[in-house]
């Protein structure tokens, strides 16, 4: 066997599904939080509901599900091999559980000790699961542009935490550091730098498998990943109190955006060549993604570029919308309809052994019931999107957003409770085999 | 007189090109080899054809297809 790609060191499958069934959980506090607040939320990025919204969307439900996708992922996939995976499992997953219960109720309620307690736990936790993920795809023997993409994703990662450190300690402490700068360097930096770069090195590996597309072209995928390492290295030196030229931040946030429109723009032409014209809830949730994603980048340029649009006070609510409920949450749902299947599958087949059939990956969960959460997830997208138009919008747009999470829990439920009665069904016809034999 | 079985799972969704290859392993002759054409390395597929007892070598065409050479160990 070839070193560092053994199926037996993956983790077990309950390591990606403690933190799948757990993301969506968040996305039903967000809904919530939006109904509690209303229009409020809509305010500024910077109220104390803003903030905690923001942080159930992006730790509570990207994060989580991300983190559990790599741990799976990294082995598998990418023949890294994690240090004691159910160690660090346990670890990040009550890191980003209780660090983001910590992180939220400290931004509701405004207590310093929430955030005295969240730092060090968050800072640990998270970043040892970072250290140790980016030791893992250093030391793997696989190569290419996916490897490149996670690696300074996982840099990214470390950034974004070091950063976010920085400023709940600001609040635990009261100490007094530049919070906006930081603030916009640590934003950027979390959604580009890992979240982006950990999508876009993913894609590349499983948008031609999954959606049978040609494969991202080289140019593209030799080149993004350290482009925009150096753009938003670049762009943030410009928030450093230094002499600069005027117009120097505008310009790299333009080029930056710029750059980063190419990898949806490549992925909706791709999608458009795929071999089998079969339209499937994972190909949508993508294909709405990838127009969010233009549509946000279109508005980072119109803000750079225009002061009424900077001025806009429903500015950050719509980037806010489009990148977390139009992008990421999409794709993050778009791929657990692929991967837990698929792992379900992978799984069976180590109870099996050759000439015992092993269910069919589409008996795991029923494609209408994705189908189902595919349109009311895009329910919630677009009646959010309308609230920075129309504030009550909220309201809807709240309730829709729970639903769709509702109904992405109780799929990734019957997916799980399907593995547990397709290893039961095998485990007993295999035992019934070798009684007879 | 060795022969070789081919199943070309370029236009295939995953996990369906693995499905026939351990179908196809089924009922492969000993000494007789299997080979499988992807657009990728199937890293999961290594796993499952050591648990297996079968061997594998593999190497990637200019193309970029991956050929994997599959026979009892």
């Amino acid at each position: 066997m070839q070193p560092g790609l053994s199926f037996e060191q993956a983790p077990p499958i309950s390591v990606p599904f403690r933190f799948f069934l757990t993301a969506p959980v968040f996305g039903i506090a967000a809904g919530l939080l939006l109904l509690w607040q209303g229009p409020e939320a809509l305010i500024s990025r910077w109220t104390s509901t803003a903030l905690a919204l923001t942080h159930l969307l992006a730790v509570g439900f990207m994060l989580q599900a991300m983190c559990g996708a790599l741990l799976q992922m990294l082995p598998v996939a990418a023949g890294a091999n994690i240090w004691q995976p159910r160690r660090v499992t346990h670890l990040t997953h009550a890191g980003l559980t209780i660090g983001t219960l910590l992180l939220v109720a400290g931004f509701l309620d405004g207590q310093p000790l929430l955030f005295q307690i969240a730092v060090p736990f968050m800072t640990v936790s998270l970043g040892a699961f970072a250290l140790i993920v980016l030791i893992a795809l250093f030391r793997t023997p696989a190569q290419g542009p996916t490897i490149i993409a996670l690696r300074i994703a996982v840099f990214g990662l470390i950034v974004t935490i070091s950063l976010g450190a920085t400023l709940a300690a600001t609040f635990g402490w009261q100490l007094a550091l530049p919070l906006i700068e930081l603030t916009h360097v640590h934003a950027a930096w979390g959604l580009g730098g890992w979240g982006l770069l950990l999508l876009a090195g993913v894609a590349y590996l499983v948008v031609p498998m999954f959606q049978l597309t040609p494969p991202y072209p080289v140019w593209l995928t030799r080149s993004f990943s350290v482009a925009l390492f150096f753009l938003l290295t670049a762009w943030s030196i410009t928030w450093l109190p230094l002499e600069r030229p005027a117009g120097v931040q505008a310009a790299l946030a333009c080029a930056a955006a710029l750059l980063v429109v190419i990898f949806p723009a490549v992925t909706l032409r791709l999608q458009g060549q795929r071999r089998r014209k079969i339209t499937e809830p994972t190909l949508l949730f993508w294909r709405v993604a990838m127009i969010c994603f233009i549509a946000a980048v279109l508005v980072v340029i119109a803000q750079q570029l225009i002061a009424a649009v900077d001025a806009y006070d429903g500015l950050p609510f719509l980037l806010g919308a489009l990148l977390m409920v139009g992008v990421f949450m999409p794709v993050i749902s778009g791929m657990l309809y692929k991967i837990v299947p698929f792992l379900n599958w992978l799984h069976l087949q180590r109870i099996g052994k050759p000439g015992l059939v092993v269910p069919n990956m589409r008996q795991m969960i029923a494609e209408p019931r994705m189908m189902m959460q595919f349109r009311l997830h895009l329910a919630a997208l677009v009646l959010l999107l309308g609230a920075t138009l129309w504030t009550p919008l909220v309201y809807p747009g709240g309730l829709a957003l729970i639903a769709s999470c509702v109904w992405l829990e109780w799929n990734l439920i019957v997916g799980a409770r399907n593995f547990a009665r397709f290893s039961r069904e095998l485990e007993t016809r295999l035992a019934a085999e070798q009684a007879a034999a | 007189m060795v022969g070789e079985r081919i199943i070309d799972g370029r236009g295939m969704v995953p996990p369906e090109p693995m499905e026939l290859t351990l179908a196809a392993l089924d009922t492969l002759p000993d000494g007789e080899e299997l080979l499988l054409l992807l657009y990728c390395e199937p890293r999961p597929l290594y796993g499952l054809l050591a648990q297996n007892g079968y061997a594998h070598h593999s190497h990637t065409r200019p193309d970029g297809t991956v050929e994997v050479h599959i026979k009892k160990a």
